[in-house]
């Protein structure tokens, strides 16, 4: 034994025990009866990714009752053939399904930072497992068996696909994730350009963009026929095209104004009807108007645009759920050179905790307790609102501001 | 002067000639029941009927056309109107205040006790419009006929239960089938206004006969009570309204009330001063208790089978029939029902404004295995998880007690749910059904003005049923079972504010838009700041 064996490890712990050992904490959660009793917190899944819906299409549909001709079964034609046949239904072996689809969801995220960095490992991939593992924004809707945690998986392997330039993997993906949730469709063209370009930072050094716009056309027009085949086996599996109004046009109409975590359901609770086409409208554009200009704005960089764009849905969104931010807040992990440029990252942590907070109490007060309003919680959404824009417009800021370099003496930094 | 008699005379003559006719064509018939219940209330029914010999419903491909006249003397002008007008074959309309306590009282004379309105219609379709519309317009001008919010009963509330609602008369074998429309508004209450358009459709009104008996303060005051509207075509005979009322007194309610003594005097303070001249019978009939000493005046035509029949054309007037009991009334200890199979409690549990269970406990008295049809027409605001239905066989877990599962889900802001199954009741036990429910959440626009007052949900209807070795399950043994109403209390937004939830939102919106693209559009500049000169 030479005297190199008796020094002290290295003080890095090993990425593999660390992740298994995560792993197994979050399988004993799901063991736990905890699915049971978060079922109908509304902040965890919403009408359009509640695990209770899903249960109630697969027993319609197994019931000869088709499940699109009603209005309360909002889920993907796609989940339920996966549900009726290969997957489970039932609670506790969709519990361990889902601590699997999150585990799946915190390696793609390593490995998205792997890909970024050009690393085969670093000592930070145990922090971003568990970034991803532990956050309770993911984890919490992933017990309650929100479908949201699906779509952050989705998303997430589509990012990694895309790094990787497994264009058809990450497109297919991308696709699948479409026909959970419509308004993923921000997520095509900043994808698209990861596929083409590559995921490397170039925050610090912004360029335009190396490729042809051409280079889309193919990625976007095999994106389309995906799309178009999934949505013919979604038409074939149940026999019909109502299940297009009843999934993707509830993201539009919002018939269901069950409250969330978003800003929509209050606001269109209260709006006046004839308004309300209009504003619905106005809601929807919103969301697209924002592909384009941080598309453009960081060209150099596809992954910080796609990460922005993750957060903008968190923010704005139909039918938000907890895990819609949690994934852009545990996605910060990936970008650690904005940090030092970022301004006002404890105001963030400080709304998002009282958000946090009071988002359930509020809930409570409200609909089982009866002391309070629904004032109450629409507030402390509006709080998490502005927390999620806060970080938003933060990490927006610092990946920009990153290009300017240090401040040095006498010189500042300004808008134009 | 003289001109003028001698016009009058032939056409009194003439008068005449067609009342003879049209009473051969159209019959009256009223009919008072009076039963003395187990809990020592007093159920009377009245029942008035006219038959229309030889007609038969409009054929709604008729409707486009010009219709033929209609020249009525008893039968009800202004319901014959609107029956031809849309076209309908068979309907039901029934208004009651109060839930019938099927343990206590029995089956009841009218099996329609659900609380509040109920309609429904068998109506022929093949008619260039639709049923639904002639559905909405029949429920339009009955509302208007009757003076009751009918108009409410919109598609947030018509379901179609074919197998529930059965037609009580024929349905004419036209080309296309006939459809059921089904609507019930259990927040609606009879009263006063709902009873002066029903007298107004009977020959006598309430000047004579056993409808001088119908007094409104004497009525609405009685414990149950509910009117009703029957349209039915018997094949061969013809297109037969009957009017019903049915109420039940309590006369142990009085500061006296030991005893169970009524007379018609102390249930409706009034009695029969003159017989209907165009009612071709008019019987009042009692039912004698079996095993007290009581005693009735005047002396009845006819017991049958303890049954006391008046005929009120021919007994001395004024007409007020008293039944005495010697000895005071003392409350049974426990009722029995034989005239109902099983009795149902139905509820709404949970605390949640956002979700609940329901409850439905059905207990089968019989030592025999009863089947029978539950359906619930649920409108939107309730939802139910079907995947969460457990059944409970006194107590235990069980399957197997329900089968052929008809469900319609329900759609938001329109359509109700029609959920209906085919129950299996074992003998002499308790089976609880529960489900999950969610509750909806509305549009401040569509809350009533009262929202915290909850909505009231329309009652489940059961119907035995036996079952034939095919499958198929055959007629009603006997009328429906209704269950009490439910009262859901759902979340309400905050109705003072929907500018400054507007305002707020908007301005998050706005706030956020406008950092974005600040960040977006404006470039980075880095400016030298010259030297402090100034010090």
């Amino acid at each position: 034994m030479t005297s190199d064996s008796k020094a002290p490890p290295p003080p890095t712990l090993n990425f593999t025990a660390v992740f298994i050992a995560l792993v197994a904490a979050r399988i004993w959660l799901s063991l736990t009866d905890l699915s049971n009793v978060l079922k109908h917190e509304q902040e965890l899944s919403s009408p359009l990714t509640s695990f209770s819906q899903l249960q109630e299409g697969i027993y319609l549909f197994q019931h000869d009752v088709d499940p699109y001709s009603g209005g309360s079964f909002r889920h993907s034609p796609l989940l339920l053939s996966l549900f009726t046949t290969v997957l489970p239904s039932s609670r506790t072996l969709a519990s361990l399904l889902w601590t699997l689809n999150d585990v799946a969801g915190a390696w793609a995220m390593v490995e998205i930072w792997r890909a970024r960095q050009h690393l085969r490992s670093s000592p930070r991939d145990i922090l971003i497992a568990s970034l991803y593992l532990l956050n309770p924004y993911i984890f919490l809707p992933s017990v309650a068996l929100s479908t949201s945690s699906l779509e952050n998986t989705l998303m997430l392997l589509s990012i990694l696909f895309a790094c990787r330039k497994k264009a058809s993997a990450a497109l297919f993906t991308l696709s699948f994730l479409l026909h959970l949730s419509l308004s993923s469709i921000l997520m095509v063209l900043p994808i698209t350009l990861l596929l083409v370009t590559d995921p490397h930072s170039h925050l610090a050094s912004p360029k335009a963009l190396a490729v042809p716009l051409k280079a889309l056309v193919l990625p976007l027009g095999e994106f389309a026929v995906y799309t178009a085949f999934l949505t013919l086996v979604s038409t074939l599996v149940v026999g019909g095209g109502d299940w297009i109004s009843q999934t993707w046009g509830a993201t539009i109409t919002l018939p269901d104004l069950t409250p969330n975590t978003g800003l929509w359901w209050y606001f269109f609770t209260e709006m006046f009807d004839h308004f309300r086409p209009f504003f619905l409208m106005v809601f929807s554009t919103h969301l697209l108007i924002y592909i384009i200009p941080v598309c453009i704005k960081y060209q150099y960089d596809p992954l910080f645009a796609s990460f922005i764009l993750i957060g903008i849905l968190g923010t704005f969104k139909a039918y938000t759920t907890l895990s819609d931010p949690g994934l852009f807040l545990s996605m910060i992990a990936i970008f650690p050179e904005i940090y030092p440029h970022m301004r006002h990252p404890i105001v963030t942590a400080l709304l998002h905790l009282h958000a946090a907070l009071l988002m359930p109490l509020f809930n409570h007060l409200w609909l089982t307790q009866g002391t309070g309003n629904a004032n109450f919680f629409y507030a402390t959404t509006l709080v998490f609102a502005c927390a999620n824009a806060a970080g938003l417009v933060d990490c927006m800021w610092a990946g920009l501001r990153i290009a300017i370099g240090e401040e040095a003496e006498g010189w500042a930094v300004v808008q134009e | 002067m003289l001109l003028g008699y001698r016009l009058i005379w032939p056409a009194t003559l003439l008068h005449l000639c067609l009342a003879v006719l049209g009473s051969q064509s159209e019959l009256f018939t009223e009919k008072l029941t009076i039963n003395s219940l187990q809990d020592g209330k007093v159920a009377s029914k009245f029942t008035f009927t006219a038959l229309l010999k030889g007609a038969s419903p409009r054929d709604p491909k008729t409707l486009d056309g010009e219709d033929e006249s209609q020249h009525y003397t008893l039968f009800p002008l202004a319901l014959g109107q609107i029956l031809r007008e849309y076209g309908v074959t068979e309907l039901h309309l029934t208004l009651n205040a109060g839930n019938w306590n099927y343990d206590r009282w029995g089956y009841p004379g009218e099996s329609g006790v659900g609380t509040g309105a109920e309609l429904w219609a068998w109506m022929g379709d093949g008619a260039s419009k639709t049923v639904d519309e002639r559905w909405k317009g029949l429920r339009n001008a009955l509302a208007g006929l009757f003076c009751a919010s009918l108009g409410s009963l919109d598609e947030l509330r018509t379901t179609s239960p074919a197998e529930s609602f059965v037609p009580e008369g024929s349905l004419p074998r036209w080309d296309a089938a006939h459809q059921i429309r089904h609507a019930s508004l259990p927040s609606e209450h009879v009263c006063t206004e709902n009873l002066t358009p029903f007298l107004k459709l009977l020959p006598c009104k309430s000047l004579s006969g056993i409808a001088s008996l119908l007094n409104p303060h004497r009525l609405f005051d009685a414990d149950w009570h509910g009117m009703g509207v029957h349209v039915l075509w018997h094949e061969g005979e013809g297109v037969e309204v009957r009017l019903t009322f049915q109420a039940v007194s309590d006369p142990l309610r009085s500061l006296l009330g030991k005893k169970q003594d009524w007379s018609f005097q102390s249930l409706y303070d009034r009695t029969i001063h003159r017989a209907c001249p165009v009612a071709q019978s008019s019987e009042v009939v009692v039912s004698l208790p079996t095993n007290a000493v009581y005693a009735i005046q005047p002396e009845p035509h006819a017991v049958e089978r303890n049954l006391a029949v008046y005929d009120v054309n021919t007994i001395d007037k004024p007409l007020n029939i008293r039944l005495i009991w010697p000895d005071p009334f003392t409350y049974p200890l426990e009722y029995h029902s034989d005239s109902t199979p099983f009795s149902v409690k139905r509820m709404l549990r949970g605390s949640s404004q956002a979700w609940g269970q329901l409850s439905v406990v059905i207990t089968n008295h019989r030592s025999t295995e009863v089947k029978t049809l539950y359906l619930e027409t649920m409108p939107w605001l309730v939802q139910f998880y079907l995947h969460t239905i457990q059944t409970r066989v006194n107590g235990v877990i069980k399957d197997g007690v329900f089968s052929n599962l008809t469900y319609i889900p329900s759609v938001p802001h329109s359509r109700p749910t029609t959920f209906q199954v085919l129950l299996t009741l074992p003998p002499k036990s308790t089976v609880e059904i529960t489900m999950e429910v969610t509750k909806a959440f509305l549009r401040y626009t569509e809350h009533p003005p009262d929202a915290q007052r909850g909505w009231d949900l329309p009652p489940a209807v059961f119907t035995p049923v036996e079952v034939m070795e095919n499958g198929s399950s055959s007629p009603p043994l006997m009328g429906r079972i209704y269950s009490s109403t439910l009262l859901v209390d759902l979340a309400t937004p905050d109705f003072s504010m929907p500018y400054n939830v507007i305002i707020f939102t908007c301005s998050v919106v706005a706030f956020s838009f406008g950092s974005i693209f600040n960040l977006l559009t404006r470039k980075f500049a880095v400016l030298r700041f010259p030297p402090d000169n100034a010090q």
